[in-house]
């Protein structure tokens, strides 16, 4: 028998010991040979072809004043360099000429397209699309697939994010991975924090460190703010994932040898507040990249954010272009002039004044992919190879600058965040949230 | 039933309904403490139908209408000549001259309190006559749409975010309360709570009678306390030198900042109405709103960030910073609505 009972009404987990907690496991799906699947820091398990670069895909995305992205079979991404602004997003009207013309790169040109050999075979979820000149391109799902300039090694999403993103963001690129090996009635979210774990209808989910596969150490009064994660009757143990019953005929998921809950007193989704309770946690498949040594956690009105080793808190840029192609302009080799007129009036001298860039220390070194030290010319904004005085040796995050805020004074601040175009959402300063009560930050 | 007996019925329920009335008054409060609860916060402004009064020269342009008469021809121009040019505008602001005429209020009355004691050329009359009353915001906002009701885009949408946003959720609890009707001192505490509202079916009318625990988690910044008196059901607070108000319209965490802010409420055993008056600290209250409400939302409202931060500028009338050579705050009032509610401190849960 896969699973035995004790005398306190507890099932033994006997490989619960044996797996690798760091990592998100997935379910193996049929796919095509030549696309494998690669762990990632940040956001699970995602696709990648044969030079271990992520797949994404362009899904619509509805606008203030339309649509963009790509309906289902229908590529939309192609080697023509858009010129105008769509309108997608008022006040503003289309057909306003978008900057730095004959730098301006075509939509394949950031994104190329996944192609397909003639003979591909459609498998499962993967199909083979017809692009306008006849040849044929992957698509997972319906979506047509890329790949991203941005991403350099196995493993990087840095071209697009799992991140949840509003109705005012970008139509952004999301990397495609397999499902989540999740039992029914739970769900992953990426956040700030890690992978978070929660149910299809988006509780936090918890766990206790008085309880073990073997021992449950929440009972009676602890009952009355923390409810078992209970099992369908049909419901079975598999990898990961375990059953222990906890009185005769109930039985509650276990998660890598640990109960799991749901905190009643949670007043939002995907809450942190349960874990303010000692011994309690929230649970993630897969957790944050970890941020460099210097850097700190200040609490503020809303919640804890990211902070420099002063307590400055810490916050990054986003901007995606009003273009029918919605091409990104947050990262260092993309156009800068949207960043220049937001920090500084199209001032550098300005921005590095209102924006500075968060300075690494001359003994710090890169972290991760995610936390990189990168040089940058603080008069183009551009990444630069030149390590001398006049350049920077700056922080970043999933290889952009992150800034601090001159309006700032005091750790917990975070008087910058909102600051440009949709709240930030698109030409504008976020701060980094690592635990919000009152928002959506860490999503 | 005979006409004697009605009337005999009539008069015993009646006494009853006024004693159980007075009983209800006092037992409400709980060793001489009330909670109440802010539930709607409006910048207050005095409205004559369609402005006649005080916008006889009509309501301002807004980013959109600023934006066709700028650039008529915009499919000549850039992003960098046009959307950038405004945005860059917006959120470096400046106080040069614009080309656009700003229309400031130029009616006498308008709601709001005497903050300063004095009685200036550029004060208003309150309608009920008193004088002296200081209130440039209203100054500056009242001939913009956004900002009147009942259906100014700012006016809707920074009220409903003060029911819906438990980030918003701001009360007070008056302590050393003999009386609702009258007592000579007693102490306001402003925390801010931590609980979604007491409402009716619709979720959008708040209930008295409610719980609301306290924030010690992200809160204890916002506690203030201040010390005032209630005469004939009216409480008056003595003012408190920083108010902060958490404010966040679309998920943005920011806050407004009050100078020698004030309460004038006329409370009940149900609720608390009146006027949260002080000086707003102007850069606060331009970054507040721009922040939470993109150049879309404001156009939504014909509000130019950018002629309304010259306004804001011009008309502040308080705080004057010798180095920078302005004044920082501009008076203010805005119209409050507080509902009953059981304040609960999780310090002294904890602690028992």
């Amino acid at each position: 028998m896969y699973m035995a009972l004790v005398s306190t009404g507890v099932f033994l987990n006997s490989h619960a010991a044996e797996i690798d907690s760091s990592t998100e496991a997935f379910l193996e799906i049929p796919r095509p040979a030549e696309f494998h699947v690669e762990i990632t820091e940040r956001d699970g398990p995602v696709f990648a072809n044969s030079n271990g670069k992520t797949l994404y895909k362009w899904p619509l995305h509805k606008l203030r004043n339309g649509y963009s992205g790509e309906p289902p079979g229908t590529p939309m991404c192609y080697d023509e360099v858009v010129t105008v602004t769509a309108g997608f997003m008022s006040p503003y009207p289309p057909g306003i000429k978008l900057p730095e013309p004959e730098e301006r790169l075509s939509c394949t040109e950031l994104w190329p397209p996944v192609l397909a050999k003639d003979n591909a075979e459609e498998i499962g979820k993967w199909t083979v699309v017809e692009r306008r000149d006849g040849s044929k391109q992957w698509a997972y799902d319906e979506q047509p697939l890329y790949t991203s300039v941005r991403d350099h090694f196995a493993g990087d999403v840095i071209g697009g994010s799992t991140k949840r993103y509003g109705g005012d963001s970008p139509a952004y690129r999301v990397p495609i991975g397999p499902p989540s090996q999740l039992p029914p009635g739970f769900a992953v979210r990426t956040t700030t924090v890690g992978r978070m774990l929660t149910s299809d209808k988006n509780e936090s989910i918890y766990e206790f460190e008085g309880d073990t596969a073997a021992i449950i150490n929440c009972i009676d009064a602890c009952l009355n703010n923390w409810r078992p994660v209970v099992a369908p009757a049909l419901a079975r143990a598999q990898g990961e994932w375990d059953l222990l019953e906890r009185s005769p005929g109930v039985r509650q998921w276990v998660y890598r040898g640990k109960p799991l809950y749901t905190h009643i007193l949670d007043t939002k989704s995907w809450s942190q507040q349960g874990s303010d309770v000692p011994g309690w946690t929230n649970v993630f498949t897969q957790q944050a990249p970890s941020f460099p040594q210097s850097f700190t956690v200040q609490s503020s009105i809303a919640g804890d954010v990211l902070a420099d080793v002063n307590g400055r808190t810490i916050y990054v840029y986003r901007c995606g272009e009003d273009s029918i192609d919605q091409l990104a302009c947050d990262h260092p080799e993309d156009t800068q002039i949207y960043r220049l007129a937001m920090c500084g009036a199209g001032n550098p001298a300005k921005c590095l004044q209102h924006w500075p860039y968060l300075i690494a220390g001359a003994n710090e070194t890169s972290v991760n992919r995610s936390w990189r030290i990168i040089t940058i010319d603080p008069k183009t904004g551009r990444l630069t190879s030149n390590e001398g005085e006049d350049s920077l040796r700056v922080w970043s995050y999933r290889d952009r600058p992150v800034y601090l805020f001159g309006g700032d004074s005091r750790p917990g601040d975070v008087n910058g965040g909102g600051t440009g175009e949709w709240r930030g959402q698109r030409n504008g300063l976020k701060a980094f949230w690592l635990r919000d009560d009152f928002m959506n930050g860490i999503l | 039933m005979s006409r004697l007996a009605y009337l005999t019925i009539s008069v015993v329920l009646t006494f009853s309904s006024t004693a159980i009335s007075v009983i209800a008054d006092e037992s409400i409060l709980r060793d001489g403490k009330i909670g109440y609860v802010m539930t709607d916060l409006f910048w207050s402004v005095y409205q004559t139908p369609g402005g006649s009064e005080e916008c006889p020269r009509g309501y301002n342009d807004g980013p959109r209408e600023q934006f066709e008469k700028l650039f008529p021809a915009h499919e000549y121009l850039t992003v960098e000549e046009t959307q950038l040019k405004q945005e860059i505008a917006t959120w470096h602001p400046n106080t040069d001259p614009e080309e656009f005429e700003f229309f400031e209020v130029e009616g006498e009355l308008s709601w709001g309190l005497n903050l300063d004691g004095e009685v200036d050329p550029n004060d208003f009359v309150h309608p009920d006559g008193s004088i002296g009353i200081d209130n440039e915001v209203y100054r500056a906002v009242g001939c913009i749409i956004g900002f009147r009701g009942p259906d100014g885009v700012e006016y809707i949408f920074q009220n409903k975010a003060i029911i819906d946003r438990v980030y918003n959720r701001m009360m007070i609890q008056l302590a050393d309360v003999d009386s609702l009707e009258n007592d000579e001192s007693v102490t306001v505490n402003w925390f801010r709570g931590m609980d979604r509202l007491l409402t009716d079916a619709t979720g959008q009318k708040a209930m008295s009678g409610g719980t609301q625990r306290i924030d010690r988690r992200w809160g204890e910044s916002l506690i203030r306390q201040s010390t005032g008196k209630i005469e004939d059901g009216i409480l008056t607070t003595d003012p408190i030198d920083e108010l902060v108000i958490p404010w966040m319209n679309l998920s943005v965490p920011s806050v407004h900042i009050f100078r020698d802010a004030r309460l004038q409420l006329n409370l009940s055993s149900e609720q608390a109405t009146g006027l949260l008056a002080g000086y707003a600290d102007v850069d606060t209250w331009y970054y507040q709103l721009i922040r939470n409400d993109s150049t879309h939302h404001l156009s939504n409202g014909q509000i130019s960030g950018i002629s309304l931060y010259k306004a804001l500028r011009r008309l502040a009338d308080a705080y004057p910073d010798a180095d920078l050579g302005h004044n920082t705050a501009i008076s203010t009032a805005l119209d409050i609505k507080m509902t009953q509610v059981y304040v609960v401190d999780p310090l002294e849960e904890n602690s028992e």
